[in-house]
This record gives structure tokens, C-alpha cells and sequence, in this order.
């Protein structure tokens, strides 16, 4: 265990210097927490969990304080804006045994190292023409990443110069990353030559992105992976390129640990939250202080609506890296959704110093806001944060809400459109759409957003309760279609049991006693084992009883009449109840 | 936000050059003599402006042409002073190398719209209101309202602009392989572009670092900086791809709408949806892109896309970028709504699909938003959409689909609920009323052919009756068809009080001018003999159809759908004549405008009417013409001609197999929901009947019949019942059951008179004849007089058969009547006679052709001609066996 462990520092102090080396800086930042998140050695671990009482509780095991844990923030992410904001990791499956990947060795330092120097300065003063000019005559492979590398990035600052020089009144066209084609005819050359490290397959699969080419990109990143797999944004790439679970397990990818971490990361994004648990738990086991893991884990939690569990792992994360923003904006939703006003705006408060102009900040702040009710200014924060990352999802849809609740229909239904567009499997969009017809009272165009986003989410009962009430409502009045989707709600988990009493009501409203009595008596159970009680509570029992009399099992009406006994309301009904017929 | 004064233009390389033509056209200082300088005469100068009008109006694509392009549209008018106006445009356009050039260039353009200082008031300037004084105001607007990074972009932009014509214009003009190389490799001439690029770039930077401006690096620095690799550098997009604007845009999306309205195969799918997504990226906040997307989609079919682009579409824009207004006025957007809008559009979405239950939800649920927003004239356009879903589907009761729930017979007032016929007519009387109300003449007009179709295939009751026996008489009024096709295209004569007329211009007559422009002076080119005068006289330049009309194109469509519906109502009253002159009038007169179902329909009549009166081989032929025109595969109508003229001539020959195997391809045409595709299938079990009774199975045949009257009853289709009635007696007839046909027979008649199926009732009576004969002798006299009477309407509008039928039964009334001898007058018998076998010989109907030479065998034999008759026996043998031994069975199936 020990020696494992030691071969994951080994490995992953070499790739955060690596990677580091190359300026792939998110990667590398990566890499180096994951590093210290290895669990120590049993000697100094535990010392170490002694000098920390404060992590006896929740989170499994013990936690370190990592005082150079704060290192990490230096790194501003440069390399794509929200790329890696929300997502990540794999878990290792049992029994199966990782391929081990060779370390491979740096090109021996030539003539041309003190260029690279000089070049990776020019580089992390973010002068990347300069770098790139450079390193211009140098062949090595490190060389010949780093100006392609350095290329690119200029591009892509220039790219967003101009996006917002361009824009016109038609809306901002399309700018593209001017040397997009070089760099693609320059790095197929050295991949067919065979030419190229893995690296430079890294940054021909963005490029290659870029352009539109998603398969061979998929292609290009996963043979970077095979060969590099520490490689964390590399693996992001991919995941942005598995949209669905039929490409993830098409990959052929090797079965190295990060691929544990890649395959839990994408079955988050892909809603399959058990899974995506499991592996974290799983990953926990050697990276037991990761914080990472533990985000993620939290994420996974809100995600399948646990808000304790992931509120408890967000305030540890706070307390253990206090000027964290990464998963952050996920903590601020989790608050909101349990509206704990005071803890949203000291985490508002915190990012902020932090860093406010990172589209996170805007986006907790704005929660914040929200949550006040001051809906004006919430929308006003999402807006900063569109305008820092205009793909930021979770914002437009968050905007949505705001909008419907300052109902400004026309610019809520413009907002979830932009999310639906951005990412068409996005089920809260499409239920917000289909919420805003509804309220303007057009349920037929309605159903067809709920019936998006319950494909997108069969799971969830609240879309099918929404679908039903749509069929219900007085215009449509379509009861049979709404009985099939309360059904559905009913088989999923409706947490609120508002399925099983509408389904006992239509069904008793189109004179099939037995379905209704049926649904009642589950309702009843349902309520029972959840020592709920009101009015659906007497209008189930007053149904059963009238239901068995009519049936002539006295006995059970009886029973049911006794009951009904305990609740002030209609006696004057029990008695002609219990009156023979 | 942004309509303030971003969203009138976007300046581009182009629209400079435009300008600086427009100051050629009108110089600023501008001298006493009468032409300006280049000119050689007025005309001339004319030319010029007339040109840049176009230039600005054109809508031919969503990009901007190249210089290269303008350049060669420029040669035809600029022939006349020998390459001046190029050469002056394009080093004009050369000379601009910094951002200053530009400040000046624009500062000069000002001089054009204003008098100089001191200037006389009175000269003649370019008036600032006109079409090009507007363009030269917003570009000016334009340019000052722009940053110096958007100057920069512009410069960097003319560069590429000036560059890109460069090598090609060049290459073109020296020598013509040059041209074709560059076809042959695009790669190889790219580089050529590429490295002049490099060469001005170069020397801008040369001489700007040397001036010491820093803000050249905007522009040029990401470029001379790589020199040390250049041939490996390319940047993705040569050309700037600079959108025209945005009047030309919506000019050019109407533009696309109505090619898909008029004829959906000639665009395809695919591409057409790559165009509009490339236009889409580069324009993203022109949601009408998107409506174009779904009616594309619409158009080839594709459900699933077609509702995603249509929620999309009314997601971003709430329909507020124009639906229905053809024109780009404002106010026209006005009295459409919003949401309702979406809701009508779903609608139809599911009309055109055949959901005709979520059609009526949609529908239902946009008059009640509509209701709810006030917005008369959407809810006008909802009843007349929900009318013709009416009118296309088939729904036997009012149960199931409108309800009680929410019936429309409720918000009436009356008690009953109303049948759907009934409830089709108030819904087309309210959306009468209502379009009336708002002046809305397009909807006036359909409403008024929907009433002529209403009337004429439906029968009339009084709304209310009262009690039990509350007269309950049928009739169908064909005054009423008349007068309502006549005030449908009455209204049309007034479009122009309403919004209509404004939408005129709508840069077709300048993107057809232009067109031809390049056109001949390309040709003008390539063999100079040409006449001069070619190129002189503009107006030799355009097609006729390429003139602005007058009359907007969807007036046209529907003045042409009244002449179409005339047509109809004909064939139903049985005057072929009448129904070929208005078929012809459309096809004549309404074509250009016509979209291809509705020209395919004309071109069906005119065919179906071929068929009938001059025999199969002239109606194949005129089919093969029809198809060439239109595709079949994405013609149902003429596949359905097809199909139905083969059926009936395979009926005639006898090939039975063939026959009923073009049956079971009818029924597996029509769709399986109920009450859909209703004619389709009344049709396809009409045939399946008269196939049964060629072939002899009577009770079968008798089975289908009945079952196909019952369905007609339920679906309130009276008047196909009248056929179905004397396919019944028919069907008696052959089956020696004469007794049994008579009620039949005098039914189908009954309904015929009352529905004024003048016609059907003249063969329902040659039934009635033909039926009295079968049962003896004696009543030959009765068949004979009711002949007689049947007699001229056959004669002057019935096809072939009827003729030849109604000549048989002449000749066999004669041959019956105990009173009637042969020898004494052999013509009565024998006239009649050979004309129906001259006719039965072009219709190849053997079955007839057979009776005919039997009777005329008899008749010689009485006559005591015995070589005639011989001749006649043979024939009649010789039909016998290709009767009863069908050969070729295949040849039936071609054409």
C-alpha cells in the first residue's frame, strides 16, 4: 500500500513539473494537489491527524491542514475560461489491475534549453507571441509544443479581443482562432512523422476541437492519454467530447489510475451520480485529503439532492482552502436550495475579496441576491458572469429564474433558450421553458419542453408531476395522459407523494373506484410511514371508507370511519357512512 | 438596444467601394457641364446610378460579392470610358494603406451630401433622402460611430478585400488558362493571394513603423511576425466575410421562403441548412434564420427538426422579427402577435403532418391566447387555419376531438352541439366577419374559397331546426360557390388599401437586374461580335418576368387559387369545358406565381381531362412532360395521376392483375390514422370495387360498396355518395340484378339533382336506362326516352366512355323495341354504333369494344350483310380473347 502510494507521488511529482515545464498550468495545479491529497504514510499521518480536531466529524478519516495548500490559487487559470470549473475524476474498479505508464524523460537539455527558458518567461508574462518567436528555428519536441502552444494561446487572446471588437448589430459573429489551421497542418505533419509527445497530441486534440473535428479529436486526446495519463486537462477534453454513455465506453483507453478519475468526472456530467459516486468513494481510499475528490463528492451529493452530506464537505473544503472559487458556485446553489441566507453571504463575502471577477464570484453573489429577493440585482451579477464566460451554463438558466421571477417572460424564456443551446441535454432549462408557457397559459406548447426534459431525466418525478399538470389542467383536460405520467411519477421517487393522490383523484373522477381506492390506500401508507397527516390524509380515508362500504367489506370501513374519528371535519358524513344502506 | 443606430449597416470593404462609386456618380464639386466628367452622356451616367440602386437593393445572397465580382459588373457599364471607373475604383481602393486614408475617405464622402462652403444652395447634390444619399449617410454614420479597433478591422478587411481581386482579376484578364489553373487548385492560387497579402502587409509595416505608429500592430502584427514561415501560415479565412445588410438580409430570407414555398425539391435539405447555419454563426441575433430552418424542414418532411426550429424560433424572438409581413414596414409587425403566433405555426406544423388531434389543441389553445392578448386579426387567422383543418379531415362526430368541453357551437349560443360541418361554417363566417372588420384582404380572400369549397362539396341545412320533422332537405347551392369565388378575387382588387402594396419592392427587380448585368457582360466577353446594343440598352438585359410587379405574389397565388377552385366546382357540375379554360387560365396566367403543388394540381386536370376525352396514349404522353417538370418523388399528385390513369387503363384491357395490384399500392398510400387522408381513401376503396366488379366477384364487389357508403355517411360526404350509389346499381346491373340496381340508380339520381352533379345525374340516367332494358322488352320504350334525355349533356361534356356508353345502350334501346325493325332504318342502330366503337378503340376498352361489334354482328346479320357481319364477328372475337386472355400483362405498368 505504502509502495503504491509512493509510486502515485513519484509519478505525480513528476508530472506537476512536467506539465508545469510546459506551462500547462491547470494541469499541472492539478497535479500537485492531487499530490498532496495522497494520504500520508501511517507514521506522520498520524501526527498529523492529531494536530487537527476539527476534522473528527464528517469527512471520512482525518484531514490534514495543508498550509501550503493556498499555492495552489497562484496558477490563474488561463488555459480555457470555465473549463475546468465543474468536473472531473475516475474511480478504480476492484480487481483489475493498472497498466503502469513509464515516466517519460524530459528532452535532453540541448543547445536550445536556454531559449525554451527564455521562452517559457515570455510565456508566463503572457507575452506568447514573443515566446513563440523565440523558439522559432528549435526542433525539439518540448520546443516545438511550447511555440505551438504559444501560438495557440496568442489566438485565443486574440479571439477574445475581438469577439467583443466585432460585435455587431446582428450579434457577435463568429470569430475563430486565426491559427487554428496552421497549427493543425504543422501538428499532423509531426503526428503522421510520428514526431510528437503526447503533448503535442494534447494540443492538436484542442485544435483539433476547435475546428469541429470531434472524432478525430476524441481520437487524438485518448492517444495522448494512453501515453501521458496525468495529463488532467487532457482528460477534461475528452469528457467535454463524451456526450453520451454509448462514446464513454467506446474509449479505448488504458487502464491507468487517472482513467479512474476521468471515468467518475464523466459520469457526473452524464447524471449517472450512483456510479460517479461510487468510484470517488473508492478514490477516497489513497487520496484521502484530496480536495478535488472531495468537491466532487459534494457535487455528486447535491446532485442526487443529499444537501446535508454536501453541505457538511463544502464547509470543510472552505475551512481546510479558504480561498478556494473552484466548485464554489455548486456550494452557493446547495445554500440557496436550504436558503440559509447568513452562510450564502459570508461564502458571497469570501469570493468576492477573493477574487471577483471570476464568473463563479457573480454567480454566488447573485445567488445571493436572489435569495434577498432582490431579483434586479441578481440578474445584473449573472449578467457579469455571461459576460465573463458567455458559456457559462448553470448562469443563463439561473438568470431564467431570475427573470420569471421579475416576470419578464419574453427575456426568462430568451435565457433558457441560450442554456438549452449551449447544452441541449440540460433538463432544468428545458423544464423552465416549459414552466414560462404554462404560467402564459399555453399548456399544449408547454409539453413539449417537459417532454425534453423528462427524456433528458426520466428519473426525476418532479418533470413527469409537471408534464401531468399540463394534461390536467382545464384547457387540455386530457386526463388519460396525465394519469400515465403521474404513473411515472409515482414509480420514481416522488419524495412529495403529489403522483399518488392526483392518480387516486383522476382515476375516482373517471368512476374507476378500484384503481382510486388502490392509489389511496398507497397514498395512505405512504403518509403513514412519513406520520404525515391533513387533508389528503382525511380525504383518503373518507374515500377507503366509503369505497369499502360500497364494496360491502364493512369491516374495513369500519376500520377506516374509526380512523377518520381522530380528525375534526365531516361527522356529519361518518354518520351517514355507518348508516346500513 | 441595438437598433439605435447599429442595426442599419455594418460598414464593409464593399459597401466603400460602393460609396466611392457613389461619389464618382456624383462628384462633389460638381461642374457646370452635364454629364460629370467620365461620362460620355447622360444616359451614361444613368447607367451608373441605376446600377449602384441595384447594388444596394440587391438580395441575391447573404454575403457581399467580392471586388473581383463588382468588377466585372462594373465592366458592362463601365465599357464606355474604357476600364476608367475599375481602374479608378480599385486604386482608389489601394491607395487606402492606414487608418488616416480611411478618415479622410470618409471625410471626403461627406462633400457629396453637402454643399461646400460658400458653395451656390443651388447646385444640384446628391439629395440626402434618396436611396443612395441614405446609404452614403449611414455609412458615414457608421464609420464615425466606429472605435479605432473597428477601423482597424475595416482596414485589415480592405486589404483582403482589394488583394483577393487582385491576383484572380488580373489573372482573368491576361490570359484564360491563368483562370483555369486557378480552378484546377485552389491551394496554389490561395498562395498567390496569400503572399500579395503578405507583400502589402510587409510594406504598410514598413512604412508605418517607420512613421512610428504603434497601431498598425492591430492589424499587421499577427501576420509579420510569422514571416519566418509564411508559406506554412495561412489564416483561416482568406476573404472577410462581411454580411450585407440587414434590409438585404430579411430581402434574402423572404426571398429563400418563397423558392421553398414554390417549389421545395429544388432545394435541398442539406445544403440549404448549411447555408442558413453559416449564416446563422455569422449573424447569430437574425432569429428569422431560424423559421427559414423550419420551413425547410417542413418542406422536406422532417418532423422532428421542423418542431425544434419552430419552438427555437419563438423562443429568441417571440415571432417579433416578422412572420407573415412580406414587407419590412414596421406597422406590419404590429398587428401580429406573439405567442399566439407560435401556437398558429404549431398548428399548421401538425395539420401538414396529419396530427389533426394536436393540430385542434394547438389551435384551440392560440384562440384562447389570443383571446386572452386581444389579438383580433391572429384569431382571424386562427379560424380560417382551423377551418381548412376542418376541411381536410374527415371526423365523423363532434365527440373526441372538439368536445363539449369547450365547443365551439357553445360560444354561439345554440344548445345542440353542431356537426363539424356546421361548425366549419360559423368558424369560416366568423373569420369572414372578422377579416372583413380588419381589413385583412389576403385572409378575406381564402376565407371566401374556403366558403366556395365548403359550398360546393357540402350540403346545406338550415342551422336550427325545430322540432322532429324540421325540414331536413339537401342541396347544395351553387350560386353561393359562384359568388364566393367571384368576391374572392373581387376583395383582391383593393390589396392596395391595405399593408400589401408597401411590401413592392423587395430587391428582386435589383438582384435579377444585376444578374443579367453580369450575365451579358460576361458573354459580352467571351465572343465580342456581340451587338453593342446588347449591353447598351439595359433593358434588353431583363427577362420579362424579372420586372417588379405590381400585384405581391401571394395575391397572385390566391387570385390564382380562385381560378383553380372555378376548375373544381366545373368538374363537379360536369362542364369540361368550363373546367378547361379556368385550368388553362391558371396554368397560363398564375404559373410564375403558383407554388408546385397548386401548378401540379392544373397540370392533374389538364391531364385527367386529356385522359378522358382523347384516350391514354395522349394523356402518358403529356404525363411524361408533367413529371419532367416536376420530380415525382416529391410530387404526390402526379404519382397519384399516374397511378389512377394506369388503374383505368389496366381496367380496360382486361389486365385485372395489374389492376389490383395498383389498388393495393393506393391503399398503402393513404395514411393509417383515421379520418386522415379521407379522399385517398375513398378513392383507393372506390377503385378496389370497380376492380372486384371487372373481375366478376359481384358480392365482393357489392361488400365493398356498402362499406365505402357507410363511411362516406359517417364522414358527411354526401356527394361522394351519389358515385358510390350508382357504382352500386352498376354493380346490380352486371350481376343480372336489374330489380335490385333500379333504387340504387334512382337514388344516385335523387342526388345528383339535388346536388347539381348535372354530370354524374346524365350517367346515373343511362344507368336508369340500361337497367329498364334488362328487364324485358317491354320497357324499351322508357329506356329509350330516358336515353334521350340524358342525352345532350353526355354529348357535350362527357368523356369517352359515357359516349360510347350511351351509344350502345341507343343502339340496344332499338334493337329491344319489339317495334322497331333494323331493315327499315339500319343507321339508328349502326351509327351509334360505329362512333362508340371508334371511341372504345382509342380508350382500348375491350369489355365495351366486344358489345359493340356483338351488336353490330346482330344488326348485320339482320341486315343480311354477311361479310360485314363476319368482319364484325371477327372483331368481336378478337376483343373476346384479349378480354379473357390477357397477354403482356406487363406492358400495363408502362407509359
Amino acid at each position: 500500500m505504502a509502495a503504491a502510494k509512493e509510486n502515485y507521488r513519484v509519478e505525480l511529482r513528476a508530472a506537476a513539473r512536467q506539465l508545469g515545464d510546459r506551462c500547462l498550468y491547470s494541469a499541472a495545479k492539478w497535479a500537485a494537489e492531487l499530490l498532496v491529497g495522497i494520504e500520508p504514510d501511517a507514521t506522520p499521518s498520524q501526527s498529523a491527524a492529531m494536530d487537527t480536531p476539527s476534522s473528527s466529524g464528517a469527512a471520512p478519516g482525518g484531514r490534514l491542514l495543508h498550509l501550503h495548500r493556498s499555492g495552489g490559487s497562484s496558477f490563474r487559470r488561463r488555459m480555457r475560461p470555465g473549463g475546468g470549473a465543474g468536473s472531473e475524476a475516475g474511480t478504480p474498479l476492484g480487481g483489475v489491475s493498472y497498466v503502469s505508464t513509464p515516466i517519460p524523460d524530459d528532452d535532453a537539455f540541448d543547445a536550445g534549453a536556454d531559449k525554451y527558458l527564455l521562452a517559457k518567461t515570455y510565456f508566463d508574462c503572457r507575452e506568447y507571441r514573443r515566446a513563440a518567436h523565440v523558439l522559432r528555428s528549435q526542433v525539439g519536441r518540448k520546443a516545438v509544443f511550447l511555440r505551438c502552444y504559444a501560438l495557440y494561446m496568442a489566438g485565443e487572446k486574440r479571439k477574445e479581443e475581438e469577439t467583443i471588437e466585432l460585435e455587431g448589430s446582428l450579434g457577435k459573429s463568429n470569430v475563430v482562432n486565426q491559427e487554428l489551421v496552421a497549427l493543425e497542418r504543422e501538428l499532423s505533419t509531426h503526428r503522421r512523422t510520428g514526431a510528437i509527445d503526447s503533448f503535442g497530441l494534447y494540443l492538436y486534440g484542442i485544435v483539433l476541437r476547435d475546428k469541429g473535428c470531434e472524432g478525430l479529436s476524441r481520437t487524438v486526446l485518448v492517444e495522448s492519454v494512453n501515453s501521458y495519463p496525468w495529463n488532467w486537462c487532457a482528460w477534461l477534453e475528452i469528457q467535454s467530447l463524451c456526450t453520451s454513455s454509448d462514446i464513454l465506453n467506446n474509449l479505448n483507453l488504458k487502464n491507468h489510475w487517472m482513467k479512474d478519475f476521468f471515468i467518475a468526472s464523466a459520469h457526473l456530467e452524464l447524471k449517472m451520480h450512483e456510479e460517479a459516486l461510487k468510484r470517488y468513494e473508492r478514490l477516497m481510499g489513497v487520496f484521502r485529503c484530496s480536495d478535488y475528490i472531495q468537491a466532487q463528492i459534494a457535487t455528486v451529493q447535491y446532485s442526487m439532492r443529499d444537501l446535508d452530506e454536501a453541505d457538511m464537505i463544502f464547509e470543510e473544503l472552505l475551512r481546510t482552502d479558504p480561498f478556494r472559487v473552484d466548485s464554489m458556485d455548486i456550494y452557493s446553489n446547495l445554500l440557496y436550495a436550504k436558503e440559509s441566507l447568513t452562510a450564502l453571504s459570508f461564502l458571497a463575502h469570501r469570493v468576492f475579496l477573493t477574487d471577483k471577477y471570476r464568473p463563479e464570484s457573480c454567480c454566488i453573489i447573485a445567488n445571493y441576491y436572489s435569495l434577498k429577493g432582490q431579483h434586479e440585482k441578481s440578474v445584473l451579477y449573472f449578467q457579469r458572469a455571461l459576460k465573463l464566460n458567455r458559456k457559462y451554463l448553470s448562469a443563463w438558466t439561473l438568470m431564467g429564474h431570475e427573470f420569471v421571477e421579475l416576470k419578464n417572460t419574453p427575456a426568462a424564456i430568451d435565457a433558457y433558450r441560450r442554456a438549452v443551446d449551449i447544452n441541449p441535454r440540460d433538463y432544468r432549462a428545458w423544464y423552465g421553458l416549459g414552466q414560462i408557457y404554462e404560467m402564459m397559459g399555453m399548456p399544449f406548447y408547454a409539453l413539449y419542453y417537459f417532454r425534453k426534459s423528462s427524456h433528458l431525466q426520466p428519473n426525476d418525478a418532479r418533470l413527469w408531476i409537471a408534464m401531468a399538470q399540463c394534461y390536467e389542467s382545464d384547457p387540455l383536460q386530457m386526463i388519460e395522459e396525465a394519469i400515465k405520467c403521474y404513473e411515472r411519477a409515482a414509480n420514481t421517487n416522488d419524495t412529495e407523494g403529489i403522483a399518488l393522490h392526483q392518480l387516486a383523484k383522476l382515476h375516482s373522477m373517471l368512476g374507476q373506484a378500484e384503481e382510486a381506492a388502490f392509489y389511496y390506500k398507497k397514498d395512505l401508507d405512504r403518509m403513514e410511514v412519513e406520520e404525515r397527516q391533513g387533508q389528503n390524509f382525511v380525504e383518503a380515508l373518507l374515500f377507503l371508507a366509503k369505497h369499502c362500504k360500497s364494496m360491502g367489506r364493512f369491516e374495513e370501513a369500519e376500520h377506516y370511519c374509526t380512523r377518520l374519528l381522530d380528525y375534526t371535519g365531516p361527522v356529519s358524513y361518518l354518520f351517514t357512512l355507518l348508516q346500513p344502506n | 438596444r441595438d437598433a439605435d443606430f447599429g442595426a442599419l449597416l455594418e460598414l464593409t470593404p464593399h459597401k466603400m467601394a460602393v460609396c466611392h462609386l457613389v461619389q464618382v456618380f456624383a462628384p462633389p464639386a460638381q461642374q457646370q457641364q452635364a454629364p460629370p466628367f467620365p461620362f460620355d452622356s447622360v444616359a451614361h451616367h444613368n447607367r451608373l446610378g441605376l446600377f449602384l440602386f441595384a447594388l444596394t437593393r440587391s438580395c441575391e445572397d447573404f454575403l457581399e460579392p467580392p471586388l473581383e465580382q463588382l468588377l466585372r459588373q462594373l465592366k458592362a457599364i463601365d465599357d464606355l470610358v474604357n476600364g476608367w471607373l475599375c481602374e479608378q475604383l480599385t486604386t482608389t481602393l489601394a491607395g487606402l494603406n492606414s487608418p488616416d486614408d480611411l478618415f479622410n475617405f470618409f471625410d471626403k464622402l461627406r462633400g457629396v451630401l453637402t454643399s461646400p462652403e460658400g458653395g451656390n444652395v443651388e447646385d444640384e447634390f446628391l439629395d440626402p433622402n434618396s436611396q443612395l444619399g441614405v446609404f452614403l449617410r449611414c455609412c458615414i454614420l457608421a464609420f464615425n460611430s466606429m472605435t479605432f479597433e473597428g477601423v482597424c478591422h475595416l482596414l485589415a478587411n480592405l486589404v483582403a478585400y482589394c488583394n483577393s481581386a487582385d491576383a484572380s482579376y488580373d489573372l482573368a484578364e491576361d490570359e484564360d488558362f491563368n483562370g483555369e489553373i486557378e480552378m484546377s487548385d485552389p491551394m496554389d492560387a490561395d498562395i498567390g493571394v496569400r503572399s500579395g497579402v503578405f507583400d502589402r502587409y510587409t510594406q504598410g509595416y514598413a512604412t508605418e513603423s517607420h512613421m512610428g505608429e504603434s497601431s498598425s500592430s492591430l492589424i499587421h502584427a499577427p501576420i509579420s511576425l510569422h514571416n519566418f514561415d509564411e508559406a506554412d501560415i495561412f489564416k483561416a479565412e482568406d476573404n472577410p466575410t462581411c454580411l450585407r445588410s440587414r434590409w438585404q438580409l430579411e430581402a434574402y430570407l423572404n426571398q429563400q421562403a418563397d423558392v421553398l414555398e414554390k417549389d421545395p425539391s429544388s432545394v435541398p435539405l442539406n445544403s440549404f441548412n448549411n447555408t442558413m447555419t453559416q449564416l446563422q454563426t455569422l449573424a447569430p441575433e437574425l432569429h428569422r434564420v431560424q423559421f427559414l430552418q423550419y420551413l425547410n424542414a417542413l418542406c422536406h418532411d422532417d418532423y422532428v427538426a421542423s418542431l425544434d426550429h419552430l419552438h427555437r424560433y419563438f423562443d429568441y424572438s417571440a415571432g417579433m422579427q416578422g412572420l407573415f409581413s412580406r414587407s419590412l414596414s414596421p406597422h406590419q409587425d404590429n398587428i401580429v402577435g406573439k405567442y399566439e403566433s407560435a401556437l398558429l405555426c404549431l398548428g399548421n406544423l401538425h395539420c401538414y403532418f396529419g396530427h389533426p388531434k394536436k393540430a385542434l389543441e394547438a389551435f384551440t389553445e392560440a384562440v384562447r391566447v389570443s383571446q386572452m392578448n386581444n389579438d383580433d386579426s391572429c384569431l382571424a387567422y386562427i379560424l380560417g387555419a382551423i377551418s381548412n383543418l376542418l376541411s381536410k379531415i374527415g371526423i365523423s362526430s363532434t365527440v373526441g376531438l372538439i368536445g363539449s368541453r369547450y365547443s365551439l357551437g357553445n360560444n354561439i349560443g345554440l344548445g345542440t352541439p353542431l356537426s363539424i360541418q356546421q361548425q366549419l361554417l360559423v368558424l369560416l363566417k366568423r373569420s369572414l366577419k372578422r377579416a372583413d372588420m380588419l381589413k385583412l384582404t389576403s385572409l378575406l380572400s381564402f376565407d371566401h374559397i374556403s366558403l366556395a369549397k365548403f359550398d360546393l362539396k357540402h350540403v346545406q341545412r338550415p342551422l336550427v331546426s325545430f322540432g322532429p320533422n324540421g325540414s331536413t332537405k339537401l342541396r347544395t347551392c351553387p350560386a353561393d360557390v359562384c359568388k364566393n369565388l367571384r368576391l374572392s378575387s373581387h376583395v383582391l382588387s383593393d390589396f392596395g388599401t391595405d399593408g400589401l402594396s408597401i411590401a413592392n419592392d423587395n430587391g428582386s427587380f435589383s438582384t435579377s437586374w444585376l444578374r443579367n448585368l453580369s450575365d451579358a457582360s460576361s458573354s459580352w466577353h467571351s465572343s465580342s461580335t456581340k451587338p453593342r446594343k446588347l449591353i447598351t440598352n439595359d433593358f434588353d438585359n431583363f427577362h420579362f418576368h424579372a420586372q417588379p410587379s405590381p400585384i405581391p405574389t401571394s395575391v397572385l397565388q390566391l387570385a390564382g387559387s380562385a381560378y383553380l377552385m372555378r376548375a373544381t366546382a366545373w368538374e363537379h357540375y360536369g362542364s369540361a369545358p368550363m373546367v378547361r379554360m379556368n385550368t388553362l387560365v391558371y396554368a397560363t396566367c398564375f404559373a410564375d406565381a403558383a407554388s408546385s403543388s397548386e401548378l401540379s394540381l392544373a397540370y392533374v386536370k389538364l391531364i385527367e381531362q386529356l385522359a378522358v376525352f382523347k384516350g391514354y396514349s395522349a394523356a402518358f404522353c403529356a404525363l411524361k412532360l408533367a413529371e419532367e417538370k416536376f420530380p415525382s418523388s416529391t410530387n404526390s399528385q402526379i404519382h397519384l395521376l399516374k397511378m389512377q390513369l394506369l388503374h383505368e387503363r389496366a381496367l380496360h384491357r382486361g389486365h385485372l392483375r395489374i389492376a389490383q395490384q395498383i389498388c393495393d399500392e393506393f391503399g398503402v398510400l393513404s395514411s393509417s390514422v383515421s379520418g386522415v387522408d379521407i379522399e385517398l381513401k375513398t378513392e383507393a376503396s372506390l377503385r378496389r370495387a370497380r376492380t372486384l366488379l371487372a373481375a366478376k366477384q359481384f358480392s365482393q364487389a357489392a361488400a365493398v360498396a356498402n362499406s365505402l357508403f357507410t363511411t362516406c355517411y359517417k364522414y358527411n360526404m354526401q356527394v361522394e355518395n351519389a358515385s358510390v350509389l350508382l357504382l352500386l346499381a352498376e354493380i346490380h346491373r352486371k350481376s343480372d340484378n336489374a330489380v335490385l340496381g333500379l333504387p340504387y340508380a334512382l337514388a344516385s339520381q335523387s342526388f345528383c339533382k339535388s346536388f347539381n352533379l348535372d354530370l354524374l345525374e346524365a350517367s346515373a340516367t343511362l344507368t336508369l336506362a340500361e337497367l329498364w332494358l334488362a328487364l324485358g322488352s317491354n320497357h324499351a320504350k322508357r329506356a329509350l326516352s330516358l336515353v334521350y334525355q340524358s342525352l345532350p349533356m353526355i354529348l357535350g361534356h362527357g368523356g369517352l366512355e359515357l359516349r360510347a356508353r350511351s351509344q350502345i345502350v341507343l343502339a340496344k334501346c332499338h334493337l329491344t323495341d319489339p317495334e322497331f325493325s333494323v331493315s327499315e332504318d339500319p343507321c339508328a342502330v349502326l351509327d351509334p354504333l360505329n362512333q362508340a366503337a371508334e371511341d372504345l378503340q382509342v380508350l382500348e376498352y375491350h369489355e365495351m369494344a366486344a358489345e359493340v361489334y356483338y351488336l353490330k354482328a346482330m344488326t348485320y346479320n339482320h341486315l343480311g350483310k354477311e361479310y360485314e357481319r363476319e368482319e364484325a364477328a371477327a372483331r368481336f372475337k378478337e376483343h373476346v380473347t384479349a378480354l379473357e386472355n390477357p397477354r403482356d400483362e406487363e406492358d400495363s405498368l408502362v407509359y
